[in-house]
């Protein structure tokens, strides 16, 4: 029994140590290249041991030496602001709105409320310049074009069906139980939902709003349609590197890995909600 | 007030932010059947020509049918393999929890920063790609720079971003099978491949479903990762629709026919992911009353 089962169990790590190196490698790859000077990036066979710099960090959070006026923000850090901006507002205001409509879907007995909830869901289906490039000319009309508020508004495109879909399945799978004994109590729907309801949804709402703010973040195609230059996220930040006629390697890859950030945060410590926030709840 | 108006209050702000969404998608449709150009306001009415010249152009029926070739060797290749995947994390071990931050990574940083990775490892002269090949013996290949190989490419980028979606679906899928049907199959003497066929195969279908329903339709209006690596390039060997569309508002600014190529593809996923939610609802039924 045991000599059979030792080949299988080694093969299964080997397989696991294969598609490990598949998905890591890489982004070790590009992070050694962003801790390479020019020299090193290019040079071939590459260069596996090398000794490290933090140039491109520098040059990428402090701007090029002697290229900024005094009080000016170097051109990655404002991208990185924008983003903080755009994507923090837009699950500030997603939450505000898809919660309470989450709960409403999930307990009112609205009427027609599948085809509703459906409705948003299809934005998460639907081509993106289906909706931007026509909000693209309505905003250049409204001057909404290049703005915070413009860009926080079209964002609601991601979160919002996000936040809706992954909180009605979190409703849904509270105990009808607990809110009928608030009822019973004599507190009515609004005070249910903020006494009872939210503080055990807590986990729930967290990870809705942080997978969200991921996906509001590392968007690139509504910051490349509705955004110039006084709102540029961080991802169209990163194609900044490539200029019309090089590509700034060390720079693009030390760009890269600092907008990869928040996502890296979230795939260590979102382990439990992630399935559900992937599959817009409809994996629990 | 009663319960249903306090309902309605509380649904009410999100609806409006549909009506917002809605305006866009009602005027893009009235876009297609016009002239419109990005720099003028003003417009035409003119009917179906903006279809008629699109379905005219062989240049447009190209990019539809990359665009379906594209999706079809995504769902080809990551369903399997995610579900490969998923079989072999289904065993206990020490190290799993480091397997499924692994997993998630490359679908949490943006799909630009995975096109960038890839491209740069890519370089035909120079990445690390053509190297390690080198060293098992095969021959340098183009990746992105030749016509024959860059739509492959892209779904090779696309694979490593996207199988770990399948892997975690399918993952799930297995993890809720109840015990007792495993049980079952033990005592009953059934092989590995024979409780894959009679017991996990079936029981998953569901769960295949809702994976081809996202994976194809981000598939079709995939454009990220297009953009990062290719921009339709090279000789339009990658324009896909969406790229396409972009192309044609931006850069030749013929909104009109721009919005007329969304349009078609929108009407493809649209039909597509109706009729995959629709299987899916019917299928998930069977054993998970929430739909």
């Amino acid at each position: 029994m045991k000599t059979a089962k030792l080949p299988e169990s080694a093969g299964r790590a080997l397989a696991q140590v294969l598609f490990i190196g598949f998905f890591v490698f890489p982004i070790i790859w590009i992070f050694l290249m962003s801790l390479k000077n020019f020299r090193d990036i290019i040079s071939y066979p590459p260069k596996f041991l090398f000794s490290p710099t933090l140039q491109n960090y520098r040059e990428t959070i402090l701007g090029a030496e002697g290229t900024l006026q005094a009080g000016e923000l170097p051109e990655y850090v404002r991208f990185l602001l924008n983003s903080m901006i755009i994507s923090g507002g837009a699950v500030c205001l997603a939450a505000l709105l898809g919660i309470p409509a989450a709960y409403a879907l999930a307990r009112g007995g609205l009427p027609g409320r599948k085809h509703i909830a459906f409705t948003f869901l299809s934005f998460r289906f639907a081509p993106e310049l289906m909706i931007i490039l026509p909000m693209y000319l309505i905003y250049t009309q409204v001057g909404l074009y290049d703005t915070y508020a413009g860009m926080i508004l079209s964002h609601q495109l991601i979160c919002l069906p996000l936040v809706i879909w992954i909180m009605m399945s979190f409703f849904q799978d509270i105990p009808i139980e607990i809110e009928e004994a608030a009822r019973i109590d004599g507190a009515n729907i609004l005070l249910t939902l903020r006494a009872v309801i939210l503080p055990i949804s807590g986990p729930g709402i967290a990870s809705a709003m942080i997978i969200a703010f991921i996906f509001s973040w590392n968007n690139l195609i509504f910051g490349l349609v509705l955004a110039g230059p006084n709102s540029r996220p961080v991802t169209m930040g990163i194609l900044q590197a490539m200029t019309f006629d090089q590509i700034k390697w060390g720079l693009m890859a030390a760009a890269a890995m600092v907008s990869a950030v928040p996502g890296m945060i979230a795939a260590t410590y979102l382990q439990r909600h992630i399935t559900r926030g992937l599959t817009m709840g409809a994996v629990r | 007030m009663s319960a249903r108006t306090t309902y309605l209050l509380l649904f009410l702000p999100a609806l409006a932010m549909l009506a917002l969404a809605l305006y866009p998608f009602v005027q893009g449709v009235l876009t297609a059947f016009s002239d419109r150009k990005l720099y003028y306001d003003s417009s035409e009415f003119i009917g179906f020509r903006n279809f008629i010249d699109l379905f005219a152009d062989d240049e447009f029926r190209d990019s539809i049918f990359r665009t379906l070739a594209f999706t079809a060797g995504v769902i080809f290749v990551q369903i399997p393999l995610g579900l490969g995947i998923a079989l072999l994390l289904l065993g206990q071990s020490w190290f799993r929890p480091i397997l499924r931050s692994t997993l998630v990574l490359p679908l949490l940083i943006p799909p630009v920063v995975a096109g960038l990775m890839w491209k740069t490892m890519m370089q035909p002269q120079s990445g690390i790609l053509n190297w390690l090949l080198s060293n098992v013996g095969i021959p340098p290949q183009t990746w992105l720079s030749h016509v024959d190989t860059a739509l492959i490419s892209v779904i090779l980028i696309d694979t490593w971003v996207f199988t770990p979606f399948a892997a975690l679906i399918l993952l799930a899928g297995l993890q809720s099978i109840p015990p007792e049907l495993d049980e079952a199959a033990r005592v009953d003497g059934a092989g590995a491949l024979l409780k894959f066929r009679a017991i996990q195969l079936p029981w998953i279908v569901p769960f295949i479903v809702l994976v081809a329903l996202f994976r194809v339709t981000d598939s079709l209006k995939s454009f990220e990762l297009f953009y990062a690596t290719t921009r339709g390039g090279p000789l339009n060997a990658t324009r896909t629709l969406h790229i396409m569309a972009y192309e044609e508002a931006f850069r030749w600014s013929s909104v009109g026919k721009a919005m007329a190529a969304v349009f078609v593809l929108w009407l493809m996923s649209y039909f597509i992911s109706m009729f995959l939610m629709s299987k899916w609802q019917r299928r998930s039924g069977v054993h998970n009353e929430n739909g």
